[in-house]
C-alpha cells in the first residue's frame, strides 16, 4: 500500500501541474478582454478558470486512468482492492488540493467575488464529485464498451468546447466584477438534488468500477 | 574450450568431452582450476545445470576433483586415464564404423591397410 | 515451495483457452513456455500472475493463494509484451515514466542494473512508446524484467523484436542473473533452438493443455528421428509412441518418443539419429499439417 500511495501522490501533482497550466490558458484568454482590472481583482475570479480547469482535466484524465493506468498498475503486481483505493485516494487528493487552491487565493486577495466563493465552497465540493465520478464512469465504459466510451467522449468533448467558448464568450464581453459577482452568487445555494447526486454519483461510479476491476483483464 | 556446441549430442557430453580435450592437450594442467560451472553457462549460453552434469561427469569419472569452497580442479593422473579411456574406445567410436563403411563400398582390408599405410600420423 | 496451479481452465466467449492446466514451478529453475501462436501461453502466464482472472482453478505460491494476495503477487513479475499502437494508451507515455513506475511498485527494484542495462542496450528513455519499434519494446520488457529481482519472473516472447546478437546478449544477461540470484524464470518463446540450451526444464502448451512438462535434456534425449525404408521404419518403431511421419517413395522417416526403458530395434536396417528440441516440438505439434 505504501508504494501504491507514494505513485498515486505523485500522480496527484502532476495533474495539479496539468490544471494549473490549463487554468492559466484560460485565464489569459480572459484577460484579454479585461483591460484596466487591477491584479487584486482579477486574482479573486483565478479560481473559477481552475474549477473549470479542474473539471475538464478530472473528465480527460480520469478517463486516462481507468484505461491506462489501471491495467498498468494490475501488470506490476497491485491487487485490485488496492488499485481501487489508490485511484480514489488521488481523486480525494486532487479535489481537496483544488478547492484548497481556490480558498487560499480568496481568503488572500478580499473582495466581493472572494466572500461569495467561501460560501460556494460546499457546491463547488459537489460539482467536482459529480466531474469526477463522471470521467471514472467514462473509463469504466471505454474499456468495457470501446465504442460506447468514444460515444461518450466525443459528446462530452462538444460539452466542454462549449463551456470554453461560453468562458470566451464572456469575457469578450469584457470581464466584469459585477456581473461575474452575479453569476457566481447562484453557488452559493446548495440545491437538494446537487448535494444528492454527488454520493449518488461516486456509488454509482464506485459501484461499476469495483464490478469491472474485479474481474479485468490486463490489456496494455 | 572454445569449440562450438553441435546438435549432434547431448550438451552436457560435449561440455564434458571438451574439458577432456583441453586435458589432454595440455590447455588445462594437472591440479590446475578448471572454469566454474556459471562461467562455463555464460561462455556457452547454456543453462547452469547442463554444464554442472557435465562437469559431474568427470568428477564421478575421477577426472576433476572438488576443493570445497574454491571450486573444480584437474586430478593428478587425469590425462592418464583419459588416454586410456580413449584408447579403449578408439576401436568401437572409429575402427568399427570405417571397416562398416569399407565393406559396404567394398574395399578390402588390403586396400584399407594400403591407405593407412600410405599416411602419417 | 513453489508457484502451483491447479486445473485452470479459461474460457472466452465459450471457447476454451486453456483446459485444465496443471503446474508447478520450482524455485531456481529456467522454464520454457513453447507453444504455437495461440497456444494459450500469454493467457496462462498472465493467470499465473493474478493479471488475468481464471474461469476455474486456483493458483497458489509456497500455498498462499496469488490472486488479491499482495504478499504473494510481490513476488511475480510479468514483464508483458509492449504494444504500442495507436488505440494503446501505452503508445504516449515514456519509457523512462514506465520504468519508474515499474520502480515504485517492484520492492527490489535493481536501480543500478537498470542503468547499466539502458546503457548497454543504447535506450533513448524519454522517447514515447508510440514511437519505438518491436526490437526497442523488447529491451523495456527485459529491463522491468531483470531489475524487478521477483522470485518468479515471467517473459513473454521477449526476444522476439530482436536480432540475433542482441537475443545471444539478452540469454546471457539471463544467465548471469540466474545463476547471480537462484530467481525462477518463464520464458516463452516460439525461437526455439537458441533458448534450448539455456532451459533446463521445458513446457510445450498446445491448444490449451500441457503436452510435455519435463527436464529439457531428458526430453530431448527421448526423442529419436528413425529412417530408412518403410517396411524397416515401422518394424522398428512397432510399438513406440511415434509422430510426424513423412514418407518420399519407399523411404519413411518418424520421430519417436521414447518411454524410459523403451528403444528402437536397430537389429533392422533404420538410421536413428538425434533430434533437436525444435524438431522435437515440431514433431509433437505440427501433427495436423502432417496428416
Amino acid at each position: 500500500m505504501k508504494r501504491n500511495l507514494r505513485f498515486w501522490t505523485r500522480y496527484t501533482w502532476e495533474s495539479a501541474g496539468a490544471t494549473l497550466s490549463c487554468a492559466a490558458v484560460l485565464a489569459v484568454i480572459a484577460l484579454f478582454g479585461a483591460e484596466g482590472l487591477d491584479f487584486g481583482t482579477f486574482a479573486t475570479v483565478m479560481p473559477y478558470f481552475l474549477l473549470v480547469s479542474a473539471i475538464l482535466m478530472m473528465l480527460m484524465i480520469n478517463t486516462g486512468c481507468q484505461t491506462l493506468y489501471v491495467p498498468l498498475l494490475l501488470s506490476m503486481g497491485e491487487t485490485r482492492r488496492n488499485v481501487l483505493l489508490g485511484f480514489h485516494y488521488y481523486r480525494a487528493l486532487i479535489i481537496a488540493v483544488t478547492l484548497a487552491a481556490c480558498a487560499l487565493i480568496w481568503l488572500l486577495a478580499p473582495g466581493e467575488v472572494s466572500a461569495i466563493g467561501l460560501r460556494s465552497i460546499p457546491t463547488l465540493l459537489c460539482v467536482l464529485i459529480i466531474a469526477s465520478a463522471a470521467g471514472s464512469v467514462m473509463g469504466t465504459l471505454f474499456v468495457k464498451w470501446k465504442w460506447l466510451g468514444m460515444v461518450v467522449i466525443i459528446l462530452l468533448c462538444g460539452v466542454a468546447g462549449g463551456t470554453v467558448g461560453f468562458a470566451g464568450a464572456a469575457a469578450g464581453d469584457g470581464l466584469s466584477i459585477a456581473k461575474t459577482a452575479d453569476i457566481v452568487a447562484h453557488l452559493i445555494k446548495l440545491p437538494w438534488w446537487l448535494l444528492a447526486a454527488a454520493p449518488v454519483s461516486l456509488g454509482l461510479d464506485i459501484g461499476f468500477q469495483w464490478l469491472l476491476l474485479r474481474r479485468q483483464e490486463v490489456k496494455l | 574450450m572454445n569449440e562450438r556446441l553441435t546438435e549432434q549430442k547431448s550438451i552436457y557430453l560435449q561440455i564434458s568431452e571438451m574439458i577432456e580435450t583441453d586435458i589432454l592437450r595440455e590447455i588445462l594442467l594437472e591440479e590446475e582450476q578448471v572454469p566454474s560451472t556459471n562461467e562455463l553457462a555464460k561462455l556457452y549460453t547454456i543453462n547452469p545445470a547442463t554444464a554442472a552434469k557435465g562437469v559431474g561427469l568427470l568428477v564421478d569419472e575421477g577426472i576433476l576433483y572438488k576443493r570445497r569452497g574454491i571450486g573444480m580442479f584437474v586430478s593428478r593422473g587425469a590425462r592418464e586415464k583419459i588416454l586410456a579411456k580413449r584408447r579403449a574406445a578408439f576401436a568401437e567410436n572409429h575402427v568399427v564404423p570405417l571397416l562398416a563403411e569399407a565393406r559396404s563400398l567394398g574395399i578390402s582390408k588390403e586396400e584399407l591397410l594400403t591407405m593407412i599405410g600410405e599416411r602419417n600420423i | 515451495m513453489s508457484l502451483h496451479c491447479e486445473n485452470i481452465i479459461k474460457t472466452y466467449s465459450g471457447k476454451d483457452v486453456l483446459q485444465d492446466v496443471t503446474l508447478d514451478l520450482q524455485p531456481g529453475k529456467i522454464y520454457g513456455l513453447i507453444g504455437r501462436n495461440g497456444a494459450g501461453k500469454t493467457t496462462l502466464l498472465s493467470i499465473l500472475s493474478a493479471q488475468n482472472p481464471a474461469s476455474r482453478g486456483t493458483v497458489t505460491l509456497d500455498g498462499e493463494p496469488v490472486w488479491e494476495h499482495r504478499k504473494s503477487l510481490a513476488k511475480i513479475c510479468f514483464s508483458r509484451e509492449l504494444n504500442a499502437n495507436a488505440e494503446s494508451g501505452l503508445a504516449s507515455m515514456k519509457a523512462k515514466e514506465y520504468l519508474r513506475i515499474a520502480s515504485t511498485y517492484y520492492e527490489d527494484w535493481d536501480k543500478a542494473l537498470e542503468e547499466r542495462l539502458v546503457k548497454l542496450f543504447d535506450l533513448n528513455v524519454k522517447k514515447k512508446f508510440g514511437k519505438m519499434n518491436k526490437g526497442l519494446l523488447s529491451m523495456i520488457t527485459i529491463i522491468v524484467a531483470l531489475c524487478s529481482k521477483a522470485p518468479y519472473t515471467f517473459l513473454d516472447e521477449p526476444v522476439a523484436g530482436l536480432d540475433v546478437v542482441a537475443r545471444e546478449r539478452f540469454y546471457k544477461l539471463l544467465l548471469e542473473e540466474y545463476t547471480g540470484s537462484g530467481r525462477t524464470f518463464v520464458v516463452s518463446t516460439h525461437i526455439i533452438e537458441e533458448a534450448a540450451d539455456v532451459l533446463e526444464e521445458v513446457i510445450i502448451l498446445h491448444e490449451g493443455r500441457i503436452l510435455i512438462e519435463a527436464d529439457t535434456q531428458a526430453f530431448v534425449d527421448s526423442a529419436v528421428h528413425v529412417s530408412g525404408k518403410a517396411e524397416e521404419v515401422d518394424a522398428a518403431t512397432a510399438g513406440l509412441e511415434a509422430h510426424h511421419p513423412e514418407t518420399v517413395g519407399r523411404s519413411k522417416g518418424v520421430t519417436v518418443f521414447l518411454k524410459p526403458g523403451q528403444s528402437v530395434d536397430e537389429s533392422y536396417d533404420v538410421s536413428v539419429q538425434p533430434v533437436s528440441l525444435q524438431r522435437a516440438f515440431v514433431a509433437l505439434c505440427g501433427e495436423e499439417e502432417a496428416k
